[in-house]
């Protein structure tokens, strides 16, 4: 499933993208060159990146520019980014933040 | 609206009831408010909440919104990581 | 060292950007989006002649003058912190310190936005992170969406979701509350959708307006269809408001009930609308933070969305070599953006390269082109722009002032 504007009436159509493989929480997924980590994501129709830190509620973009701060993910082994505000590139690993559990580990 | 599930500030999850209730509590200011709950001191550094805390507290206070930015915002204005901090580079936003 | 380092690449800090550089200034511009253009990129709107106001071509436009003027843009670098020092200032980002003698905020302005249960479900999000993820990325962020809150920007977003093939089943309002206030109240929706009959950038907001055109916002009110009145097809239901957002683990959908024309909840009439994701449109206030940070002073005015630095028509602050432009004054159109943008970076050139005549004209022909382009706004966020600014520039300059005085006394 995809959920790309291909074809819009004023804005023309998408132009060809490259396409290339990122990886969330260990799953590969589609993206096209120039996509943020959120876009590409949501494209795929996921919506929740991560876990509040304390209710574990899941969590996913809300302003979608930057100034929230809702879309935070990891990328790599420790760099935590805004999802909405950071391109994609080849094969990327995110990963999404946890919920602390009792003891200091992570669920 | 339901004040208990109402989240106003999403980073600390601090609802709409605990601000009420603390500013009806303490006659305070969005500052204090903000110290005492904890709501407006997460990651959004206000731009999400700021609005709303100003709104809540000058309504509940029946005063006109101050003139000055009242969640004192402490710099950094966004998040910045021990490496950026220490003249490395790039990583903005983990701490 | 730069001469001026410009913070966020939308319509503000672009022409301001251009302008200095034009002027033999040496420019630097900042942003922390990937791509140059600010919240230009989102937008699309017809004008009443027919043609579309495309802000992804303007931004492009933009883009090309300011590199083929020499301005060096960098995007995705993040502003933390700035601080004054003897020679200008010291400005944090995400990779390292920059130095520069004269700083422009350009920062624009940030949703507000209105509370409710189940609003931090993922799928709940603000109505212009709808805007960027359909115009900017060209993802739907779902088939079907309903949007709460009726003002202009949700109208004319609402419109461009459709574009993009997304099927908005309903603009409703919020509950009315200590936050969403007025926008709760069906009336005074009226009201403020009503103001729009002339101003109106489409054929969409038009009709909006048309329908109280002889009527008073009240009355306007009361009669008010319960079905709503459907426009281009989208729904606006102002007797119908959100209660909370529902879902398990995502959103799926909006609880709703009728209310009276002051905003009462009716009795019984509880339902639910179903949505692939739901937008909240709570409107736009300046970004004020690193004005906050450099020490201006500020002053809370409705008219223009809330705190906003102190500054002169000229775009100049209270703090020497700091400046402002574009929306972090007052939201406005990106139109009187960039108009704005143009007479701050003249300014800065003004003051850099010492004050010459014909410098001085350009300053005085583009403060014209911001008065000329506000009176000819389409879209008016609020009511009473041009009386506020008026009152904002009087209150500068009685600082100003005041300023000099305590320096020569002390
Ligand atoms: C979500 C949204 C939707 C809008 N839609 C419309 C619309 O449809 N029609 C309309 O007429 N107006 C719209 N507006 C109003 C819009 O603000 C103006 O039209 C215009 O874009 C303002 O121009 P600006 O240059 O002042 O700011 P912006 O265009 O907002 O540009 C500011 C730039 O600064 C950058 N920035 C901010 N803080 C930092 C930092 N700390 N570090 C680095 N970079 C930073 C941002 O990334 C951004 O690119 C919208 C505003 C928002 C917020
Ligand atoms: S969604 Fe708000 S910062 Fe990314
Ligand atoms: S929403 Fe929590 S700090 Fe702003």
């Amino acid at each position: 499933m995809t959920m790309r504007v291909v074809n819009h009436p004023v804005l023309g159509k998408l132009p060809e993208q490259n396409r290339i493989t990122i990886r969330f929480n260990g799953q590969p997924y589609e993206a096209y060159e120039g996509d943020t980590i959120a876009s590409a994501l949501m494209a795929q129709g996921v919506k929740t990146l991560r876990k509040h830190e304390m209710s574990g509620e899941g969590r996913g973009i809300y302003c979608n520019i930057g100034h929230c701060f809702e879309c935070r993910v990891q990328v790599g082994d420790r760099k935590v980014v805004r999802a909405c505000l950071t391109p994609v590139s080849e094969g990327i690993e995110i990963h999404s933040l946890t919920a602390f559990v009792k003891g200091g580990q992570t669920k | 609206m339901s004040d208990e599930k109402t989240i106003v500030c999403r980073c600390e999850e601090i609802s709409f009831q605990t601000i009420s209730d603390t500013v009806r509590e303490y006659s305070c200011s969005s500052r204090e408010v903000k110290l005492r709950t904890r709501a407006g001191m997460g990651y959004c550094g206000g731009r999400t909440c700021r609005h709303m805390i100003d709104t809540i507290v000058a309504g509940i206070n029946q005063e006109p919104i101050a003139d000055e930015i009242q969640l004192s915002y402490r710099p950094p204005a966004r998040p910045l990581t021990f490496g950026v901090l220490g003249g490395m580079q790039h990583d903005n936003e983990s701490r | 060292m730069i001469d001026l380092l410009v913070v966020g690449a939308g319509p503000a800090g672009l022409s301001a950007a251009i302008a200095a550089a034009e002027q033999g200034l040496k420019v630097k511009v900042l942003d922390e989006f990937p791509k140059v253009g600010g919240r230009l990129l989102g937008q699309l709107h017809q004008e009443p002649s027919g043609e579309w106001w495309n802000g992804i071509e303007m931004g492009e436009k933009l883009h090309q003058k300011a590199r083929l003027e020499g301005v060096n843009i960098q995007c995705e670098v993040s502003v933390s912190d700035i601080s004054r020092t003897d020679f200008g200032w010291s400005v944090y980002t995400s990779v390292g310190m920059i130095k520069a003698k004269n700083l422009l905020l350009a920062t624009g302005a940030s949703e507000t936005a209105i509370p409710l249960p189940g609003w931090t479900l993922p799928g709940a999000i603000s109505i212009g992170a709808a805007q960027v993820m359909g115009n900017v990325h060209r993802v739907k962020p779902g088939n079907s969406c309903v949007i709460i809150g009726a003002n202009v920007l949700s109208i004319a977003i609402a419109n461009e979701l459709m574009l993009c093939g997304v099927k908005v089943k309903e603009i409703i309002i919020p509950e009315t509350g200590p936050v969403a206030k007025d926008a709760g109240v069906p009336e005074k929706v009226m009201a403020s959708l009503m103001r729009l009959t002339h101003l109106a950038p489409n054929a969409f907001l038009r009709q909006a307006g048309k329908f109280g055109k002889f009527v008073s916002p009240k009355v306007a009110a009361q009669f008010f269809p319960k079905n709503g009145i459907r426009v281009l097809g989208i729904p606006i239901r102002v007797k119908k408001a959100a209660i909370e957002i529902i879902g398990e683990g995502q959103a799926t959908g909006v609880r709703t009930v009728a209310v009276t024309p002051d905003g009462k909840r009716i009795q019984g009439t509880e339902q639910v609308t179903e949505a692939d994701f739901v937008c909240i449109a709570g409107g736009l206030a300046p970004m004020s933070e690193l004005a906050s940070i450099a020490g201006c002073s500020f002053k809370y005015v409705e008219e223009l969305g809330g705190h906003i630095p102190l500054h002169s028509e000229r775009m100049e602050t209270a703090v020497p070599g700091l400046y402002v432009a574009g929306n972090i004054t007052g939201v406005e159109s990106a139109k009187v953006a960039m108009a704005q943008g143009k007479v701050a970076g003249l300014t800065v050139a003004f003051n850099t390269n010492g004050a010459s005549k014909k410098t001085e004209m350009l300053v005085k022909c583009a403060l014209d082109d911001v008065r000329k382009t506000r009176a000819n706004a389409l879209i008016e966020f609020q009511p009473g722009i041009v009386e506020a600014r008026e009152r904002i520039y009087v209150q500068f300059e009685q600082e100003r002032i005041a300023v000099k005085q305590a320096i020569t006394v002390s």
